[in-house]
């Protein structure tokens, strides 16, 4: 082999290659992926945007949001659901392998909900208490005014983004070896549900058949439990932005059903699946 | 009938006792149910806990095979196969905080340890972390992974400055949690990688495990990252190398060929440089990059003393230290191509001498009165290279990526022919006297089809 051909070849190849590639034609299948807390609501929106437009196809899966965010990155979806902000380890993957940073859609709020059995003599806690009991530092009910009971705790798995925000912002440390993780807020609903000293947090969209634990920001401040009034007044505090990631910015199909998603009639969805409007 | 009546009730008996015998109340089964899932609960406890451990140990790696084709007639055999790489991570963390690292590197031939590190990261502000072993130095180009690479290997200037790329020592790392800003510090050995030969030619560096001497490197890099709404980003930071080797010599020349500074054994002979970079990511098109690293400073390679020859008292000439002022930088360009390919182009530029130009090479020498020290010649290592690499890469999926890479490289030309000329072998053993003129620009293009599959 001549290195005169070799050269011809390669630099050819490359050449060949970037024309033919750059005019592949995109699909118009729309695949989204993650979080399991705001999978009713993505399912409802792609039931509802299918009925309306007919040629579009969006299938939804949860997982968590890791797993979301861990999908768009290699490629197997094309919108990633997050409870929580992308890290920035994953951000760096994204660029290393797309060279873009991603993009953020604001979609929904949220209010993360404390779950409590309704026998529960327990109606509200402090941010602190919630973090001292899901650190396993408050292992009984009577030290938070309830009977003379022993904690049960529910959480989420790690992939979730309800388990990295509640870690973050109410925990501030590791959660306690004894808190059981189940797949999914139904899930953690299901088990608070079936036993009276069990305590679980979660979207505030699943809190069904269980109590309400209203939320205080700290001792003196007054309870408050997560509704459109207190989520949009910050009052409530354990509230959190819903996000969609994408890998670019959306064009064609995947544009119309973003833009349709952040439109009053998306956003009227939110507030009919329990959630609640960006704006 | 009275016989009858018997036998009837002792039927009826014995059924309604059989039937009870068989059947048990519903109390009964919901005992059993409840004892099996006590015992499968337990059972599912037991192995979650063991679970939970092996959760803690994470396993990645990658490996790269290849196929090269050399341009360069002095390389023979010019073309074949080989294993670039091939790289198993594991990961333990142990706790939330603690995290050992240890990545074993296994080619035909050889085994090394590539990582080999604990990191410490503190619990309470979770920005500061601290590293000890062997770990990547802090650069751009060193820290981004081989797997992610755009082009088949890192440009000139980062090979020469740091062989190897990992290092053994300590770092401090700062990344707070809402700011975009990365901070590193590291004191290391600083002779990793790095050959120091004697009079003989016998590397003294080559225990990897432990320094060539007393002198500690320090490094530092200092990064931010710009967010340009749904445009992109824009990194950008700057690094500095300011460390030293020991003498082994009695003299240091610089790379202008005329001064001459008296050591001692022992004395610090520096290395310290600086550089800026930059990547800016764009949203255009399906994404593109645009990456580039500038680097000056003055790097140092160290001589032997003069010894006597075996059996008589003559001294055989020692060779002195070196530093040399450099500059390199490269710049790359990279464009996804849809969702499964992406080309990438790289200027690369390494002048090791910028004291003297291509025409002085040869003509400038270090010419001394001092007869135990060799004249000192300019010659092939002051040559600047400018490198053009071009890359195309198709990923099957996440795990699977074949990319060709063909780099044009091409030397700076001495002032004029038969200054600075190599023999060399071609394939049927005919030797060629002074067949590479370095006043030509010599054929050293590369072609690289590689597969590489990770995990």
């Amino acid at each position: 082999m001549k290195s005169h051909n070799i050269k011809m070849f390669a630099v050819l190849t490359i050449l060949l290659g970037m024309v033919g590639f750059a005019f592949a034609p995109a699909s118009d299948r729309i695949t989204v992926k993650g979080s399991d807390t705001m999978v009713i609501l993505a399912q409802k929106w792609a039931e509802v945007y299918m009925q309306s437009n007919p040629n579009a196809a969006i299938q939804v899966t949860g997982g968590g949001s890791g797993t979301g965010i861990s999908a768009l990155i290699n490629g197997a979806t094309e919108i990633a659901n997050s409870s929580r902000k992308m890290k920035p380890t994953e951000r760096e993957k994204l660029k290393a392998r797309y060279n873009t940073l991603g993009i953020e859609v604001a979609c929904a709020k949220d209010g993360i909900t404390v779950y409590l059995h309704p026998s529960n003599k327990v109606k509200e806690l402090t941010v602190k208490q919630l973090g001292d009991i899901f650190r396993g530092e408050i292992t009984n009910w009577k030290q938070v005014g309830g009977a003379d009971q022993n904690i049960k705790l529910y959480g989420r798995e790690n992939s979730s983004g309800t388990y990295v925000f509640f870690q973050e912002n109410v925990v501030k440390g590791d959660y306690a070896p004894s808190c059981q993780t189940l797949p999914g807020t139904a899930a953690v609903v299901n088990a608070v549900k079936k036993d009276p000293n069990a305590i679980g947090y979660g979207g505030a969209a699943y809190a069904e058949g269980i109590e309400i634990c209203k939320v205080k920001k700290d001792d003196n401040s007054p309870a408050y439990v997560a509704s459109a009034e207190t989520i949009k007044s910050n009052q409530y505090p354990i509230t959190r932005y819903l996000y969609m990631y994408l890998r670019n910015k959306p064009t064609g199909a995947m544009k119309s059903y973003i833009d349709w998603i952040l439109s009053p009639e998306g956003q009227k969805l939110v507030v009919e699946m329990g959630y609640f409007p960006v704006k | 009938m009275k016989r009858i009546s018997l036998i009837a009730l002792v039927l009826v008996s014995v059924l309604f006792f059989k039937a009870n015998a068989q059947e048990p109340t519903t109390d009964e089964k919901l005992t059993e149910v409840n004892d099996k899932i006590n015992g499968l609960t337990e059972r599912l406890a037991t192995a979650e806990s063991d679970l939970s451990k092996l959760t803690k140990i994470k396993v990645s790696g990658y490996m790269q095979a290849q196929y090269q084709y050399f341009e360069n007639p002095s390389i023979q055999p010019n073309n074949y196969f080989s294993l670039r790489r091939a790289r198993v991570k594991f990961t333990y963390e142990m706790t939330d905080g603690v995290k050992f690292v240890l990545t074993p590197e296994f080619v035909p031939g050889s085994l090394s340890v590539k990582d080999a590190y604990v990191v410490l990261n503190d619990r309470w502000s979770k920005a500061f972390s601290i590293w000890a072993g062997k770990f990547n130095r802090p650069n751009y180009e060193v820290e981004y992974s081989s797997s992610s690479r755009e082009l088949a290997e890192r440009s000139t200037v980062i090979r020469t400055l740091y062989p190897g790329e990992r290092a053994i020592g300590a770092k401090l790392e700062y990344n707070p949690l809402n700011v975009p800003v990365h901070f590193q510090l590291a004191l290391l050995n600083g002779a990793d990688g790095i050959t120091i030969n004697n009079a003989s030619g016998t590397n003294l560096n080559t225990t990897e495990n432990k320094d060539f001497d007393n002198y500690k490197d320090i490094m530092v890099r200092a990064t931010y990252n710009l967010q340009l709404g749904n445009f992109g980003g824009l990194d950008f930071g700057a690094h500095g190398y300011f460390g030293s080797f020991k003498s082994n010599a009695l003299k240091t020349l610089s790379s202008d060929y005329t001064t001459i500074e008296d050591v001692k054994f022992g004395d610090a002979v520096k290395r310290n440089w600086v550089g800026g970079e930059f990547q800016l990511f764009a949203d255009v098109l399906g994404g593109l990059s645009v990456k580039g690293e500038y680097i000056a400073g003055k790097n140092a390679s160290i001589g032997f003393s003069p010894v006597a020859a075996a059996g008589t008292t003559a001294a055989i000439p020692g060779v002195a230290n070196f530093q040399n002022n450099f500059s390199g930088y490269y710049l790359y360009f990279i464009k996804n191509l849809g969702k499964k390919n992406q080309f990438a182009f790289r200027y690369d530029y390494y002048d090791p001498n910028t004291d003297i130009t291509g025409k002085d090479v040869r003509v400038i020498k270090y010419t001394s009165a001092d007869a135990t020290l060799a004249s000192r010649t300019s010659g092939k290592s002051d040559l600047a290279t400018t490198t053009f690499g071009l890359a195309l890469h198709h990923y099957f999926d996440d795990n699977l990526r074949v990319s060709l890479n063909y780099d044009i490289v091409q030397n700076e030309k001495v002032g004029s022919a038969g200054l600075l000329t190599e023999d060399y072998t071609k394939a049927d053993g005919t030797k060629v006297v002074k067949g590479l003129d370095y006043s030509n620009v010599i054929n050293q293009n590369l072609l690289t089809l590689r597969i590489q599959a990770k995990f």
